[in-house]
């Protein structure tokens, strides 16, 4: 393996702590004792992670918006595998331009979105329901997975598929012993990608929840317009934890150069 | 009855014929290759053969059945794929029993025929690695055995040695003849190298743009080659082009560059045709004894052989000599040259297509 040179370690250095420097803010600010955003710290204080437990529109919140996740990371799998085997392998008319479309959520601004999908979502009278806000995180997070997949499936040996089928197993034999097991690091990865992304989402949920859809980051959003206290710096700390424990599961599972960088990562 | 029976078979993909009137009778047991360079149709028939690619007419018969109606999953044919097409996920003995695993045969009988299988091939020490921890030799053995255990009743084999280095492939070689001694199975070999098909076959299909042009056992082919594109993809010619002059029921004349030469019998029409003479049928021979003779522009040296290129009024023409360790002639020697009439092979002029 290759060393880096001075320079080179330098650089990364200084880099890295660009990237990670508004995350420790954040969290040294969950930790002040005072009333108010402050950092450094003046002290050592667990009392605005006990605010969270008195605020518990926060608590459901966050649960909104991860069943939101699961649930719209799942329907966009479900989707964009078959649509990155088609893409991936078909040769058929309409081919780039169905792979255009699905990616067209990438490069569509989110407000356009937002507006898009309020009014969309208003025909059919589904506006700031659970069903609505599925529906069109799905949407937007299915670039995410198709891109993952599409990786994954670009490195696949065909003759894999036409052994099974020549050793006597069915098309959807085929599909769950040989075609899956083979793309699922791309599945994995993009479920996650899509899953952080979808609990991630502000900008176009904005404009499609009402109060009993309101996920946590359009909570956070709407109570730092109104105040600024470091509750929203603990309920940070509380996801950024959350997040660092689910890479860690997966990359015990699967590796997570192999998950979020796709092929030749093996 | 053939075993085997392709009949016509032709494949079309818009106006390029991939694969045109292709017909061929196998017996059972028997070891056939396809031969031919790449892109002369082998592949698509063979593909045609397993199902992966549909024909555009004729017929294939396997044992009776007609295989055209049958799906590619239900024909029971064992494939090696080029590329070993071994599954990454599974262990040896998971990939060996998976064509056991689809027909359904219980626990305690595919354990058994997958040890069988693994026997057969060598690689029962191995039955729990995964395919990446394995050489290219030991992948191509788990590819044999996953294709056998299922007992087919033909198998198929698409270029297999051609991962292989130079001296695994005549391993491997060696050892897929007696695989198909012990196993007997009916076997056909698409391949474009013509020391496999020679080496390995009871007989040789040779193919060219999408036609079978001839097929005969490898002495046949390599001996009475029906034109001179056989003849020299079947081992090296001299390939040189000139008049038939007369026919006569004891031999024939030729010449060129105002140069007769004696032939055998022939029966061609005098004119224009094509002489094919092996570089291992000259000899070096006394000036008085020389049919030609030439002075060598090229010597390369192989180890077991030499090889020559000699400038000769006829022509240049090649010159194998098996070495026996004694002083050869040198680049700019003059060497006089001389041959059997019955080791030239006159040929119609072919056709450029």
């Amino acid at each position: 393996m290759r060393r880096n040179g001075a320079f080179a370690l330098v650089f990364n250095g200084i880099f890295a702590l660009f990237m990670v420097a508004p995350l420790v803010v954040v969290i040294g600010v969950a930790f002040t004792p005072e009333g108010y955003l402050e950092f450094p710290p003046s002290g050592l204080s667990f009392r605005w992670f006990q605010a969270i437990l008195d605020n518990p529109d926060f608590i459901e919140a966050a649960w909104i918006s991860l069943e939101l996740g699961v649930v719209s990371a799942t329907l966009a799998t479900a989707f964009a595998v078959p649509a990155a085997l088609a893409i991936g392998r078909g040769r058929f008319a309409g081919r780039e331009g169905m792979q255009a479309l699905f990616l067209s959520p990438l490069t569509v601004p989110t407000v356009v979105l937002g507006i898009a999908f309020l009014r969309f979502l208003s025909l059919f009278d589904i506006n700031g329901t659970f069903v609505g806000l599925v529906l069109c995180h799905a949407i937007i997070i299915t670039p995410f997975i198709l891109r993952l997949v599409l990786a994954s499936v670009a490195g696949l040996d065909r003759s894999l598929e036409k052994a099974a089928i020549s050793l006597g197993a069915s098309d959807w034999t085929v599909f769950r012993r040989v075609t899956l097991p083979l793309i699922l690091p791309g599945v994995v990865g993009g479920w996650v990608l899509a899953f952080i992304t979808s609990f991630d989402e502000l900008t176009v949920t904005v404009f499609i929840v009402n109060p009993s859809t309101t996920t946590l980051p359009v909570r956070l959003f709407s109570h730092i317009t109104q105040t600024t206290d470091p509750l929203v710096a603990s309920i940070s700390t509380v996801v950024i934890l959350f997040t660092v424990l689910l890479m860690v599961v997966l990359d015990r599972l699967y590796g997570l150069d192999r998950l979020l960088m796709g092929e030749g990562a093996r | 009855m053939s075993f085997l029976d392709l009949r016509s078979l032709t494949k079309r993909f818009g106006d390029i014929s991939a694969v045109e009137d292709f017909s061929l009778s196998v017996a059972k047991g028997e070891f056939v290759s396809l031969l031919g360079p790449s892109g002369c149709g082998k592949t698509t028939t063979l593909q045609m053969i397993a199902g992966f690619i549909n024909p555009t007419s004729g017929s294939m018969i396997l044992n009776g059945k007609n295989l055209a109606a049958i799906p590619a999953r239900a024909r029971g044919l064992g494939i090696v794929f080029q590329t070993y097409a071994l599954f990454p996920h599974m262990t040896v003995a998971e990939n060996v029993g998976f064509g056991l695993e689809m027909r359904k045969v219980p626990k305690a009988e595919r354990k058994r025929r997958v040890a069988e299988a693994l026997d057969l091939v060598h690689l029962s020490h191995l039955t729990d690695r995964h395919p990446q921890a394995m050489s290219g030799g030991q992948r191509q053995r788990v590819a044999l055995g996953r294709a056998l255990v299922i007992q087919p009743e033909l198998l198929l084999l698409d270029e297999p040695l051609s991962n292989l280095d130079a001296k695994l492939r005549d391993e491997m070689r060696l050892e897929l003849r007696r695989i198909h001694k012990e196993a007997g199975v009916t076997t056909l070999l698409v391949t474009h190298d013509q020391d496999e098909a020679m080496a390995l076959s009871d007989r040789v299909a040779v193919m060219r743009q999408g036609r079978l042009e001839q097929v005969d056992t490898p002495f046949e082919a390599y001996e009475g080659p029906r034109s001179t594109f056989i003849s020299g993809f079947l081992g090296k010619t001299n390939t040189l082009r000139g008049d038939l002059l007369e026919t006569t029921e004891s031999g024939s004349r030729f010449r060129r560059e105002g140069l007769i030469l004696d032939g055998p019998v022939a029966h061609h029409i005098p004119g224009p045709v094509e002489v094919c003479l092996r570089p291992e049928r000259i000899d070096l021979v006394e000036a008085d004894e020389a049919l030609v003779s030439g002075i060598v522009s090229e010597r390369i040296f192989l180890g077991n052989q030499w090889l020559f290129r000699v400038d000769t009024p006829l022509g240049e023409l090649m010159i194998c000599r098996r070495n026996r360790g004694r002083r050869e002639a040198e680049p700019g020697e003059t060497v006089h040259l001389s041959w059997k009439p019955e080791h030239l092979r006159i040929l119609p002029v072919e056709v450029q297509g």
